[in-house]
């Protein structure tokens, strides 16, 4: 609770720009009554154990995102005839909905690849990717690549 | 004029007008209606972009609250459609 | 002329060349799912580099919070807008390019004709 409400505070400290003592605790009034406001009860849903394994994350997940825009880059350029797209099934480790998310949304981001859907039971995730020459391989590169990472730190 | 200001008004903007004309032509060729909702909701990335070059041109933070607002509005609308889409069938 | 003048005109045009290209991609691309994969990351890359070019130009702490905070909203929506369309076009069965290789996703149920222009 006090933990949210200095976050909070902070928040609205750097948003308005202006680090006085009079607008740090507009800021805390405000928050206080933001948290009364959505009923908040209870701690944030974070552990701090996880912060490094999530900064490794989110490092390979730059890493990814600058490294393959050139491919898209020059996919986009190339002639059209030599593009070879497909849907593949992705077989799921994940069983939270927090971990399912993260992962669909970060091969999301990185390019050339774009989820589509989830099955109904959870198990496969549907890819679409701009070049899959071999599938096998374009499962195994996601399995071992970002769901081992999202795995550590979501579950 | 700043050199950041000139490179914005004289080469991103220009950039960034051809590369409306051609998220446009795709609006219009369509074929399909998601084919014409990507096209959109590209247009409107490159209406906030253009937003924020005009901010970084005539260094008027303002802007960069418009810029915001139209990234909030336009990930609804685009959703929307989606929702539409999907229930229309 | 200050090297974050500089640094700030660096982030703007990668920002403006990578949202050039994914406008070239949407007009070139064959069919929505990969128009889809075009625009949806250059477009988030490109929202990021200026966004922090903003954040850099003006040298201000709440100009670059509220820019930064931009940027957080563009990596948690864009892929869930992306996401959206193509499941509502793979639902309304719009067609795949030819040169498709693999598909292991089952069609929808009912067999849905493509409408090219409802």
């Amino acid at each position: 609770m006090l933990v949210a409400l200095l976050l909070l505070t902070a928040a609205w400290v750097a948003l308005t720009g202006e680090v006085t003592l009079a607008n740090f605790l507009e800021g805390a009034v405000v928050s206080a009554l933001l948290l009364v406001l959505v009923r908040f009860r209870g701690r944030l849903g974070f552990r701090l154990s996880k912060a490094p394994k999530a900064a490794g994350l989110l490092l390979y997940f730059l890493k990814e995102l600058l490294l393959s825009n050139a491919a898209v880059a020059r996919s986009i350029l190339r002639p059209v005839s030599s593009l070879s797209p497909g849907i593949v099934a992705v077989p799921l480790d994940l069983t939270s909905d927090a971990g399912i998310t993260v992962l669909a949304n970060l091969i999301t981001l990185t390019p050339g690849t774009l989820s589509l859907d989830v099955s109904p039971d959870r198990r496969t995730l549907w890819v679409h990717a701009l070049d899959v020459a071999d599938p096998d391989a374009f499962r195994r590169e996601v399995k071992e690549g970002f769901e081992r990472r999202v795995k550590e730190v979501f579950e | 004029m700043t050199l950041l200001a000139g490179l914005a008004l004289w080469v991103a903007l220009p950039v960034l007008g051809v590369a409306l004309l051609l998220t446009a032509a795709r609006i219009g060729l369509g074929p399909s209606l998601p084919d014409r909702v990507v096209g959109l909701d590209l247009l409107s990335t490159l209406g906030i972009s253009v937003v924020a070059v005009v901010a970084l041109a005539s260094g008027n933070d303002v802007y960069i609250d418009v810029a915001i607002v139209l990234a909030l509005l336009s990930f609804l609308g685009t959703v929307a459609f989606a929702a539409y889409l999907e229930r229309s069938r | 002329m200050s090297v974050r003048e500089l640094l700030a005109a660096v982030l703007m045009l990668a920002g403006v060349a990578t949202a050039f290209l994914a406008a070239l991609g949407v007009l070139r691309m064959p069919d929505v799912f990969t128009r889809l994969s075009a625009t949806s990351k250059a477009s988030t890359l490109a929202k990021m580099c200026i966004f922090l070019a903003l954040a850099i130009a003006f040298d201000d702490l709440g100009v670059a919070t509220r820019a930064l905070a931009a940027v957080a909203f563009v990596f948690l929506t864009a892929p869930l807008a992306a996401h959206a369309i193509g499941r509502a076009a793979f639902a309304l069965g719009v067609p795949l390019f030819p040169g498709t290789k693999v598909n292991e996703m089952p069609r929808p149920q009912g067999n849905v004709q493509a409408d090219p222009d409802p």
